[in-house]
C-alpha cells in the first residue's frame, strides 16, 4: 500500500497533535453528525492507518502510528452520544482536550445489561427470581423460573442459553455419584 | 518483479493457503490436489514430520505421536481449563514448561505450541513455493477474532519459526468479509457467522467501497465442530458402556476411532437424514474378543444433542448486535464461515435468528484464506488498497487491590489505540512497581486471561504519591498488546512487550529458528536427542503467577485526591471510589448475567461505593502493612485505585 499523504504533513500534524481537540483532529465541525464523524474517521484512516504506510521510513511510520491511535481515540469518543456529551462539557470548561475512555462509558453499556436481565417486566421479574434461586443453590427452581421468564420473552436467547446451561449442570450433578 | 505475499487460514482442523496472482486470488492445492490440509502434525520415528490429511490418517494408529487441534492450546497456560480438557481427550503428551507454559512431548522431545503450528505453516509455505516457483517469505495469517493477546503473539511467533515475515495478524471474520466485499463497491452491513473446528466468532461489519469497518465482534474460543463431535462420541460411548460395561474413553485408540466415526457421522448428517455408524472393532475385551458398535443417528437426534451448543452461538450473536447498536433487521447480508455451517440444522437456525437466508455464494472453507491473500497482496502493493478497521475483542484490564481488574480499554474499541493511566507509589522511597495486565470481561481478576506482568523500576525515588508513573497501554492493528511505563518527572521510559509463561522468550525463538525445527517438515531430518535440544527456562518479567502473593505497591495517581488518606483506607480491605457517578455504577454493576460464583457484597453509600470483600477473601495485613492474598491465588492485589472523579 502506498501512503496517500505528504511526509511534511505527517511531521507537522504529529507536532501539533497534542494541541488539537477531537473535532480538530478529525477535521469536523463540533456540530457534525455521527455519519460525518464516521466518514472523517475513514478518511483519516486512509492516510494514517498502519496498513496505509508500509512504504514510509521508520520515523514517519512511527508518527503515523501515533496519529492513527489518536484519531481512533477521537472517533471512539465522538461516535457515541453519551461519551460525546461528556467530552463536550469537559471541553467547554476548557478542562482538557482528551478524555479517558474508561471514564466515559458508552451509551449501550446500560442497555446491554438491561436486555440481559429481560426486556419485559415479567421477564425481568422471573429472571431475578431465577437469579436468587441460583444464589441459594436451587438449580431446579432457577430453571423453572427461567422457563416462566421465557413464556413472556420467547425470543430471549440469553434466557434460553442459560436454561440449557443449567440443565446441563443439573444433568452433570445428578450423574455424579454422591 | 512482483512481490509475493500469501494468505494463510491456520485453522483448528484445517489450514488453507491462497495467493493473489495477476489480479486473481487462487486457493493453492497441496501435492495431493487438496485445497485444504488437516492441521495435523505426525512425528515419524526418525524425527521427520508429516503434515496434513495423510498425517490425520495416522491418528488412529499412532495417537500419541500425532498432534491435532494444536490451536486449542496455543497461547494458553498449563493450568487452564482447555489444557486440562485436552489432556483428558488427546493421546499425545501435554506437559508443563517452566512458568506455566505448555509443551507437547513426543518421543522424549518437547515442542512448544508455536513450533507445532510452525510445522503446519511451513507446509503451507512449501505449497505456495511450488505454485509460485519462487521463495515465499511474506504472509498474512488469520486468527479467530476472539483470540487474546497471548494467542495472537504465539501465532505470530509460529509464523517466524516457519520462516515467514508475518505482515499482519488478521481476524478470520474480517478476512471473510474482505473476500466477500472486495472490489464490489458495496455499501452494506453484514454479519459473519464463523463456526469452525474449535472456535466461534461473530463479527458485524459495515462495508463501504474500500472500507471494512468492524462494528463489533464477539466469540467463544471453546466452541466448534469438535464439540459437536464430542456429543456424538458421548452417545456412542454410552451405548458401548451399556452393552459391554467397558468405557472406551479410557483407551486412546478406541477413543480416536470413536472420534473419527463421530466426525464422519456429523458430516454425513449435513447430507442425509440419518446415518449408520459401524465400527467393527472399537477395542478388545480383556479376554481378547472383538467389541464392535453399530448405531443409527438421525438428524433430529443430533440436533437435540447439540441444541444448547447452537443456542450458545446465538447468545454471542445477541451480544455482538447489541454492541454494534444494530438489530437483525439492519443487516444486508449474513456470511457463513467454517465447516459446521454446512449442516442444514445450523443454516436453518442461522436463517431463523437473522430473519434472512445466509449468502449462498461464499465457500465456508476457503473464504478466510482468500481474504487473507487479498490483504497480503494489498499490503505489498499488488492489489488495490482496502482499509480494514478492526476492533479489540476483549476488555483490557489492569489488576487492582482486592483481586479485581479495572478496564482500561473496553472490548470492541477500534484499534490501533492507546490509553495512559497515571499511578503513584504506595510507599516512601519505593524502588519498583509491578503491573499485571488482563484481558476479559470479568471484574474478578483471576477470571480473566492474564497477559503478563511487568516490573518497572529506575524511576526517581521519592515520597509515596510524589512519584508519578505514566503507564501506557497500546493495542496495535494486529490486536497485540504493549505496555510501557515512564516516569513523569524524568521522562525515563521502560518498555516491554508482554510475554508470560505460555509465550516464548526472544532468545528461545531465535534458537528454535536456528535449529530449523520447521525444516523437518521438508527434510525429514534425523531426530536430535532430547539432550541436544535443550529448552532454556522461560524468563518472564516479575513474578510467576500463583507462586507468591503480590504486594500492593502503587496507587493510581489522582490530581485532586490526597493519596495518603486513600492509603490508610487501603488497609481496611476496601476499594473506595469517589463520587457515585453513573459511569462508576456501571462499572461496579458490570457483572455476569447471573453471577454463578460468590461475589463481594456491595454497599452503595451516600459518599461512594464500597466493595467489601467476604471474610474468607479478605487480605491479611502482614508485617510491612502490605496486603497478601490468602492461598497465593493469581489475583493478588497490586494497585490501589484511587481514581477520584474530577
Ligand atoms: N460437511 C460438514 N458437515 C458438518 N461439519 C463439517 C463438515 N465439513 C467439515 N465439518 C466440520 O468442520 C470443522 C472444521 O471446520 P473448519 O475447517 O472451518 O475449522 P477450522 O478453520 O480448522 O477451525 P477454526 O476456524 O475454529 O480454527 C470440523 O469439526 C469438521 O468436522
Ligand atoms: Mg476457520
Amino acid at each position: 500500500m502506498n501512503a496517500a499523504i505528504d511526509p511534511l504533513e505527517i511531521s507537522a500534524l504529529v507536532r501539533i497533535m497534542d494541541e488539537l481537540d477531537y473535532y480538530q483532529l478529525l477535521n469536523v465541525d463540533p456540530k457534525a453528525s455521527t455519519t460525518d464523524i464516521r466518514k472523517a474517521y475513514h478518511a483519516s484512516s486512509r492516510s494514517f492507518h498502519p496498513d496505509a504506510n508500509r512504504t514510509l521510513n521508520e520515523d514517519l511510520r512511527g508518527h503515523c502510528g501515533n496519529i492513527s491511535k489518536r484519531i481512533t481515540e477521537a472517533y471512539c469518543v465522538l461516535r457515541d452520544s453519551r461519551r460525546r456529551s461528556a467530552y463536550d462539557s469537559k471541553r467547554a470548561e476548557g478542562d482538557s482536550l482528551r478524555i479517558k475512555l474508561a471514564d466515559a462509558k458508552t451509551s449501550h453499556t446500560k442497555q446491554r445489561k438491561a436486555q440481559a436481565r429481560g426486556a419485559t417486566p415479567q421477564g425481568r421479574q422471573f429472571h431475578a427470581k431465577a437469579e436468587s434461586d441460583l444464589k441459594a443453590g436451587n438449580l431446579a427452581g432457577a430453571i423453572q423460573n427461567l422457563q416462566m421468564a421465557l413464556t413472556f420473552e420467547a425470543g430471549n436467547v440469553g434466557f434460553k442459553a442459560l436454561v440449557a446451561e443449567l440443565r446441563e449442570r443439573r444433568k452433570a450433578s445428578s450423574e455424579r455419584p454422591s | 518483479m512482483a512481490e509475493i505475499a500469501v494468505g494463510i487460514d491456520l485453522g483448528t482442523s484445517n489450514t488453507c493457503v491462497s495467493m493473489m496472482q495477476n489480479g486473481e486470488v487462487k486457493v493453492l492445492e497441496n501435492a495431493f490436489g487438496e485445497r485444504t490440509s488437516a492441521s495435523v502434525v505426525h512425528f515419524h520415528e526418525d524425527g521427520s514430520v508429516e503434515v496434513g490429511n495423510s498425517a490425520k490418517a495416522k491418528v488412529i494408529h499412532a495417537p500419541a505421536q500425532t498432534v491435532r487441534s494444536a490451536k486449542r492450546l496455543i497461547g494458553r497456560y498449563h493450568f487452564s481449563e482447555e489444557v486440562k480438557k485436552a489432556q483428558a481427550v488427546y493421546a499425545y503428551e501435554i506437559v508443563e514448561a517452566p512458568n506455566h507454559g505448555v509443551r507437547i512431548e513426543i518421543r522424549e522431545e518437547e515442542f512448544s505450541l508455536p513450533e507445532i503450528s510452525a510445522m503446519v505453516l511451513r507446509e503451507m509455505k512449501q505449497i505456495a513455493e511450488r505454485h509460485a516457483g519462487d521463495n515465499v517469505t511474506q504472509a498474512v495469517i488469520t486468527v479467530p477474532a476472539y483470540f487474546n493477546d497471548n494467542q495472537r503473539q504465539a501465532t505470530k511467533d509460529a509464523g517466524r519459526i516457519a520462516g515467514l515475515d508475518v505482515l499482519r495478524i488478521l481476524n478470520e471474520p474480517t478476512a471473510a468479509a474482505l473476500a466477500y466485499g472486495f472490489g464490489m463497491g458495496l455499501n452494506q452491513r453484514v454479519a459473519v457467522y464463523d463456526l469452525g473446528g474449535g472456535t466461534f466468532d461473530i463479527s458485524v461489519l459495515e462495508i463501504g467501497k474500500d472500507i471494512f469497518e468492524v462494528l463489533a465482534t464477539c466469540g467463544d474460543t471453546f466452541l466448534g465442530g469438535d464439540d459437536l463431535d464430542d456429543r456424538i462420541i458421548d452417545l456412542l460411548a454410552d451405548d458401548f458402556v451399556g452393552k459391554y460395561k467397558i468405557n472406551p474413553r479410557n483407551d486412546p485408540y478406541a477413543y480416536e476411532k470413536l472420534k473419527l466415526a463421530a466426525e464422519n457421522a456429523k458430516k454425513a448428517l449435513s447430507i442425509d437424514e440419518e446415518t449408520l455408524v459401524v465400527i467393527d472393532e472399537v477395542m478388545k475385551s480383556a479376554e481378547g474378543e472383538t467389541l464392535g458398535l453399530e448405531r443409527t443417528i438421525t438428524r433430529s437426534e443430533f440436533s437435540q444433542l447439540t441444541h444448547d451448543l447452537i443456542m450458545r452461538t446465538f447468545k454471542v450473536c445477541d451480544e455482538a448486535l447489541q454492541q454494534s447498536d444494530l438489530t437483525v433487521r439492519d443487516l444486508d447480508g449474513v456470511i457463513l464461515v467454517g465447516g459446521p455451517t454446512r449442516l442444514p440444522m445450523i443454516r436453518e437456525a442461522v436463517a431463523h435468528y437473522f430473519q434472512q437466508e445466509p449468502r449462498g455464494d461464499v465457500d465456508p472453507d476457503e473464504v478466510v484464506s482468500i481474504g487473507a491473500a487479498i490483504h497480503a497482496a494489498s499490503l505489498v502493493g499488488e492489489a488495490p488498497d482496502s482499509m480494514l478497521l478492526d476492533v479489540t475483542p476483549l476488555d483490557l484490564r489492569i489488576g487492582v487491590a482486592g483481586g479485581l481488574a479495572e478496564p482500561v480499554i473496553e472490548r470492541n474499541t477500534p484499534v490501533p489505540i492507546e490509553q495512559t493511566r497515571t499511578f503513584t507509589t504506595f510507599q516512601d522511597h519505593q524502588e519498583s512497581v509491578q503491573i499485571r495486565v488482563y484481558q476479559g470481561d470479568h471484574r474478578q481478576a483471576d477470571e480473566n486471561a492474564m497477559l503478563g506482568q511487568f516490573e518497572f523500576s529506575g524511576f526517581s525515588k521519592g515520597l509515596r504519591s510524589d512519584v508519578k508513573i505514566d503507564v501506557t497501554f497500546e493495542i496495535n492493528a494486529d490486536g497485540i498488546v504493549k505496555v510501557t511505563a515512564s516516569d513523569q518527572a524524568t521522562g525515563q521510559e521502560a518498555s516491554t512487550q508482554i510475554t508470560l509463561s505460555s509465550g516464548l522468550a526472544e532468545e528461545q525463538i531465535e534458537r528454535i529458528i536456528e535449529q530449523d525445527v520447521a525444516g523437518r517438515v521438508a527434510t525429514g531430518a534425523k531426530a536430535e536427542s532430547a539432550a541436544q535440544k535443550q529448552i532454556a527456562p522461560i524468563t518472564i518479567n516479575g513474578d510467576v503467577p500463583g507462586a507468591t502473593a503480590a504486594k500492593v505497591d502503587f496507587v493510581e495517581y489522582s490530581p485532586f485526591g490526597d493519596g495518603k488518606t486513600d492509603l490508610s483506607e487501603g488497609f481496611d480491605n476496601d476499594i473506595k471510589l469517589g463520587d457515585v457517578s453513573e459511569a462508576e455504577l456501571d462499572l461496579v454493576d458490570d457483572d455476569e448475567l447471573i453471577q454463578l460464583t460468590q461475589e463481594a457484597d456491595m454497599d452503595i453509600g451516600a459518599e461512594g461505593i464500597t466493595l467489601e470483600m467476604p471474610a474468607d477473601q479478605a487480605p491479611d495485613d502482614d508485617d510491612d502493612g502490605l496486603f497478601e492474598t490468602s492461598g497465593g491465588d493469581l489475583a493478588g492485589p497490586q494497585i490501589q485505585l484511587t481514581d477520584e472523579k474530577k
